[in-house]
């Protein structure tokens, strides 16, 4: 286990490494000049040498990484003389349109992410499992029929849709809600939900059609196993049955989808924060694009990359918990 | 299953549904499948309307000189300039002179856009999709064929590629990439992230079936690695990668339009579905129509290759999601 | 200014589509709302709400975040007004006074409009008595000369030149963090600042508005950080600041109303929220539902938003469409084929179809169709039209003109337009299309727009591209736009043209020289007729800024200087009990 452990960690750490040096180096081969972004209108062409060199972009690429790295460890001092700047332990870099370091703005802007994506999830396991684990159990019945037909049509509306609908319908028309402006949870639990109930549901709706589906097949499948037909003749219940042996199998896939798509949605969700004006990751990202910021485009990468590969940890650690077949 | 050897395992995102019981004997596999598609409702709407997609698109230039008008064509004639260049008419235009109404602003033909948008929006994901099954066939035969150093070097790669935050790389490359065709850039990047879910797929069903008499006697036989991959293994697993590429299409088709909409897909004044969803969005209260009749292509289109890939892989691949 | 960072941040998510000007008398076909009348620009010159009362909070709802509040830095429309009402004092400023009246020039931490002495060589100012910043302490003639030389600074980027342009000596300084100061910037006493320049500059009290000339005091100097927290000399201070989404801004006890003849200062705070969607911006200003009515919009209302405003009187009171000042323009790359033969050039002046264009930018309520180069600002409130071409061009004269260049068989042009502009960049390659010239469009996504455009080696064969002037001179015009000397290989800005013309770029110098102010003027108008002539660029639309504040505020008009954006120095609220926060 400890070894297996190890061997994960140093997995990880190699496929940041090598995300890293990917999107490193596309940004610095693809042609888009950060230093005449940032000096502005009427640049002269000394002036755009010294901001060049001021942000570093004179050095070698190579250079420039190896910088990056040790940034992110040790943190460092960016520039020289009097204008340098320093960007402590851990230096994702340092947004020169922003003038603060990427760090900072990642962990500003991550709570707002992450209130997102753990309400809509939690919303979907709940819509999703539970529409999915009944119409399994009743197969073929009215029910199912019903539920799998709103499924695949709610899987397949695409989430600016949805969202725009939500909007119209609640705020437009209804006037239930006003329109989201992002509240901290430590600040007011009440309004940071009514904020993001939208959003939450836009997203929730989308994910749970898929969910409801995915849970409904391996349900179904778990149930047919031979180890259920044993526990049925041993006499269990059939609650018992369900809960204990159908779910705890049934549900192994869904973990590892689940994982997937938590870890996606943490580092931000680029179309839904933008629809609905929440300033999390995905926006920063997204303004970081329109502002040619790169180290702040290269710091979300990083960040997503990173929780996609520790939701992938996590699943694969779980699945040993949950999975009986699973043992390591 | 593979979780034992291949500790970060990841599904594809497009879960799998219930089997269905196998085939009765005495038909050839294919024709028993088309028999058993015809029988299903959902099936056969999906087939229908996939069909009726794909003849629109093909005919789009055709159907657009029908229609009277070009997907580029103004028609200052249509619109209020005066209130933000909304079409003028009830339901965004829709009349005789447009069938579907008119784009705000510029006047353009909606008929004659959802046509030529069908048009790219299916080439990009259907092209996307093609490479993605390519790539994802021959890394996944190989992988779990040759086993060993191959199937671990793959593998990495697999894990790799499905760790990047592909959307957001997409969008980061398409925004950043300049005087390319854009069609062709857009189906390549999709491609390279897509690749990896098909990939294991397609090497389970390898692993599989390698150790299968047939194929143990082909290779006592002295069949070579490339005759017994290409006439043992792979017929044997191109059922699931049938019913799984058919999957794959809803996705492809909802990536286009979201790189569309977010303002990093196709060039002007080329029509996709995502980009006239993108450029409409504003408009869904003041001109309702322009906003719902792109989406309700897009929803129809996702819709029907789902349900067609659903029943396929029904079919097609009786082991369901298992891999 | 440039509408570099107004396009920058205009994507198809984020923001408008800048609107433009109106009182055209184009009259489209299926026009429901009246002829000749403009319904948007009712309230051009007007205030609109009323004289507002002191106190509450006014909330200004934006989808973005400020590019730069750093004075040093600060050189983007909204950022400058909003920098320079509520935060600093500059040497000069402009009156807070809707139409013509805005653009004169009153001292605002001087007390006079500067001496120019050396037949404008050498200006010296003289500050006010008892001026303090937020913490009490005085402000001095040497905190202004610091931030002067702060804008040399390789960090502080992005702000306006013309110290840079203007000042003698400046070669190679980078800044007074280098322990080194400018010796064309003398402060003999604590009231008295003297600035030599390079040549006369006969504007120079105009130049003076810039934040570039308001004082930073060498103690609160934090490079690149000052940005996020401005050290106020204005009437209202930072309270927080989190970027890209909110700024709170309190007054400020120590700004005296008695040395300040501009700054009405009427709500106790100024609350900016930032990173909302633009349509819902639109459409919470329109309710105007509970606090929202206290609120006011940061970016330009939507085009698609019209519907909802122009039939409805109450909303429609409520829009304020002030001229933006600027000439948007299509710039032809004269560094090559086919572009390089002034015949073809002109026959782009009529091939292009400015009516359509027009259309895609929010239709004739919202534009103006340009004639000339210089807007009506800088040329007595009306445009010079020396060509006499009908709105949607004039197809046969082109054709004959490409025939004459022997262009009659059509040819490919490429043409980059920022992603925001994409329908207006169809609307022209529909026109061009009608003479035969394919244009190929390239969208690009705002943040490598400028990037893509400035690099003269692989420039397409047109742009679109706008210009603001920094105050009522053709001085900041026609010479960052069309003056061959400004080309830069890499980051070329302005003249996307690359029109490099010799008697042009002589005019322009004698001009500048030029000590008399209406005479210097008239200069610039013929200039821009001359360089007409020459079409490296075809002028396209005068745009106004469409705007829309809630039902509770007062005070709101367009100010003509900076770009039609809301002056913050009157706004302010009817009912202050009524608004929230």
């Amino acid at each position: 286990m400890i070894l297996y452990l190890a061997r994960r960690f140093a997995g990880v750490a190699g496929v940041l490494f090598a995300i890293s040096a990917i999107t490193f180096t596309i940004f610095y081969v693809l042609p888009s000049d950060p230093a005449a972004a940032a000096c502005g209108k009427s640049c002269s062409p000394e002036r755009l040498e010294l901001v060049r060199h001021y942000m570093g972009l004179d050095q070698p690429v190579w250079r420039q990484f190896g910088d990056f790295l040790t940034g992110i460890f040790s943190g460092r001092t960016l520039g020289e003389g009097p204008h340098a700047l320093h960007c402590g332990f851990p230096c994702f870099g340092y947004s020169y349109e922003n003038s603060v370091p990427v760090w900072d703005l990642l962990m500003d802007r991550l709570p707002v992410s992450v209130s997102l994506a753990v309400g809509a999830s939690a919303l979907w396991l709940l819509l999703g499992l539970g529409a999915g684990v009944t119409a399994a159990l009743r197969k073929d019945t009215l029910v199912d029929r019903t539920l799998m037909v709103g499924a695949v049509a709610a899987a397949s509306m695409p989430v600016y849709f949805t969202s725009v609908m939500l909007i119209y319908g609640v705020i437009r028309i209804a006037g239930l809600l006003p329109y989201p402006t992002y509240t901290d949870f430590t600040a007011d639990p009440l309004d940071w939900a009514s904020n993001l109930i939208l959003p939450w549901l836009a997203l929730a709706l989308l994910y749970a059609a898929m969910y409801a589906r995915q849970s409904r097949s391996s349900m179904i499948e778990a149930m047919a196993e031979p180890y259920i037909r044993t526990a049925r003749a041993k006499g269990m219940p059939e609650r018992t049955v369900i809960v204990k042996h159908g779910l705890r199998s049934g549900m192994t896939p869904i973990l590892t989808l689940f994982g997937m798509d938590l870890g996606g949605l943490l580092a931000g969700a680029v179309i839904t924060e933008s629809i609905f004006g929440l300033p999390g990751v995905g926006r920063l990202f997204y303004d970081g694009l329109v502002r040619s910021d790169q180290p702040v485009i290269l710091g979300v990468t990083l960040l997503a990359a990173f929780f996609i590969v520790i939701a992938n940890l996590v699943v694969d650690l779980l699945y040993a918990l949950v999975d009986p077949r699973v043992r390591y | 299953m593979a979780t034992l050897t291949v500790p970060d395992r990841v599904p594809p995102p497009e879960p799998a549904p219930k089997a269905a019981p196998g085939a009765a004997p005495g038909y050839g596999p294919w024709r028993l499948a088309w028999r058993q598609l015809s029988r299903r409702p959902a099936a056969r709407f999906g087939l229908v309307v996939v069909a009726l997609l794909v003849v629109m698109a093909a005919g789009a230039p055709l159907l657009s000189a029908l229609g009277g008008w070009s997907p580029t064509e103004f028609d200052q004639t249509a619109v209020d300039p005066y209130l933000g260049g909304l079409p003028l008419g009830a339901l965004g235009g829709i009349g005789p002179d447009h069938w579907l109404g008119v784009e705000p602003v510029t006047g353009r033909d909606l008929f004659a856009r959802v046509v030529n948008g069908a048009q790219v929006s299916l080439l990009i994901s259907l092209s996307a999709t093609a490479v993605v099954v390519l790539a994802g066939t021959a890394t996944g035969i190989a992988a779990g064929y040759f086993g060993g150093r191959t199937d671990a070097v793959l593998s990495r790669l697999m894990d790799l590629t499905m760790s990047f935050p592909s959307l957001i790389f997409m969008i980061a490359m398409m925004s950043v990439a300049q005087d390319v065709n854009r069609i062709f850039l857009m189906t390549a990047i999709i491609g390279v992230f897509g690749w990896p879910g098909i990939a294991r797929v397609v090497r389970g069903e390898t692993l599989s079936v390698k150790h299968r008499e047939y194929v143990e006697a082909a290779r006592v036989g002295g069949s070579g690695a490339w005759r017994i991959l290409g006439r043992e293994i792979l017929p044997n697993v191109s059922g699931p990668i049938i019913a799984y590429t058919t999957l794959l299409i809803p996705g492809m088709i909802s990536t286009e339009a979201a790189l569309s909409y977010l303002g990093v897909g196709v060039r002007p004044p080329t029509p996709s579905w995502g980009q006239m969803i993108a450029d409409s969005v504003a408009f869904y209260e003041t001109d309702p129509m322009y906003f719902i009749i792109p989406s309700l292509f897009l929803f129809l289109a996702v819709l029907a290759f789902t349900l067609l890939g659903d029943a396929l892989r029904d079919i097609l691949d009786p082991r369901g999601g298992r891999r | 200014m440039t509408k570099r960072t107004q396009l920058a941040l205009s994507t198809a998510l984020l923001a408008s589509l800048t609107l433009g000007l109106a009182g055209c008398s184009d009259d489209a076909k299926g026009s429901r709302s009246g002829k000749g009348k403009n319904p948007a620009a009712a309230n051009e010159g007007q205030v609109v709400g009323g004289t507002p009362v002191k106190g509450g909070t006014l909330t200004v709802l934006s989808n973005q975040d400020f590019s730069h509040l750093d004075p040093a830095r600060n050189w983007t429309m909204p950022n400058m007004d909003m920098g320079i009402r509520l935060l600093y004092r500059t040497l000069t400023t402009f009156k807070s006074e809707p139409g013509k009246a805005g653009s004169e020039i009153v001292p605002d931490l001087a007390t006079d409009l500067g001496t120019p002495t050396e037949g404008g060589k050498v200006w010296t100012f003289t500050l006010k008595k008892g001026l303090k910043y937020e913490d009490g302490t005085p402000i001095t003639a040497k905190d202004v000369k610091y931030n002067v030389e702060r804008s040399f600074s390789p960090d502080l980027t992005g702000g306006p030149d013309y110290a840079a342009q203007y000042l003698a000596d400046t070669k190679g300084y980078q800044g007074p963090l280098t322990g080194k100061h400018l010796s064309s910037i003398e402060t003999p006493d604590d009231l008295t600042i003297v600035f030599k320049l390079k040549r006369p500059v006969a504007d120079f009290a105009s130049t003076a508005t810039l934040p570039t000339f308001s004082p930073v005091p060498q103690a609160q100097e934090k490079g690149a950080q000052y940005d996020a927290r401005p050290f106020s000399s204005g009437p209202y201070k930072v309270e927080s600041y989190d970027r890209g989404k909110k700024l709170v801004l309190v007054r400020n006890t120590n700004w005296d109303a008695a040395t300040d003849t501009v700054r009405k200062a009427y709500p106790d705070r100024f609350v900016f929220v930032q990173g909302l969607k633009g349509g819902q911006v639109d459409d919470r200003v329109i309710a105007s539902a509970g606090g929202d009515a206290s609120t006011i919009e940061w970016s330009n209302m939507r085009p698609e938003s019209a519907p909802k405003v122009l039939p409805k009187a109450d909303v429609k009171g409520r829009l304020i469409a002030e001229s933006s000042g600027c000439t948007g323009m299509l710039q032809l790359n004269t560094s090559k084929a086919p572009f390089n033969d002034p015949k073809v050039r002109e026959a782009m002046q009529y091939a292009v179809d400015k009516a359509s264009l027009l259309t895609a930018s929010g239709g004739p309520a919202l534009n103006d169709i340009a004639t000339a180069y210089l807007p009506p600002a800088l040329t007595g409130a009306k445009q010079a039209d020396t060509l006499k071409i009908a709105p949607a061009g004039d197809v046969a004269k082109a054709k004959d003109l490409l025939k004459a260049a022997g262009k009659d068989g059509g040819f490919g042009a490429t043409f980059t337009v920022s992603t925001g502009d994409k329908t207006r960049g169809e609307a022209i390659q529909q026109g061009l299309s009608r003479v035969g010239v394919a244009v190929t469009i390239n969208t690009v996504d705002p943040s490598a727009y400028y990037e893509s455009i400035g690099d003269i080696k692989s420039a397409p064969d047109m742009v679109m591209a706008g210009w603001c002037p920094d105050y009522p001179s053709g001085s900041t015009f026609l010479p960052f736009v069309f003056d061959g000397r400004t080309i830069r290989d890499k980051g070329n800005q302005g003249n996307y043209s690359q029109f490099r013309d010799d008697a042009v770029m002589k005019r322009m110098d004698e001009i500048a020289a030029m000590s008399d102010a209406a005479k210097a003027n008239q200069a610039w108008i013929d200039l821009d007729a001359q360089i007409m002539a020459k079409s490296p660029a075809v002028p396209l639309m005068l745009e106004r800024k469409p705007l829309l504040v809630g039902t509770n505020i007062a005070g709101a008009f367009g100010h003509p200087v900076w770009s039609g954006q809301l002056d913050y120095a009157a706004i302010g609220l009817k009912d202050p009990s009524k608004s929230q926060g």
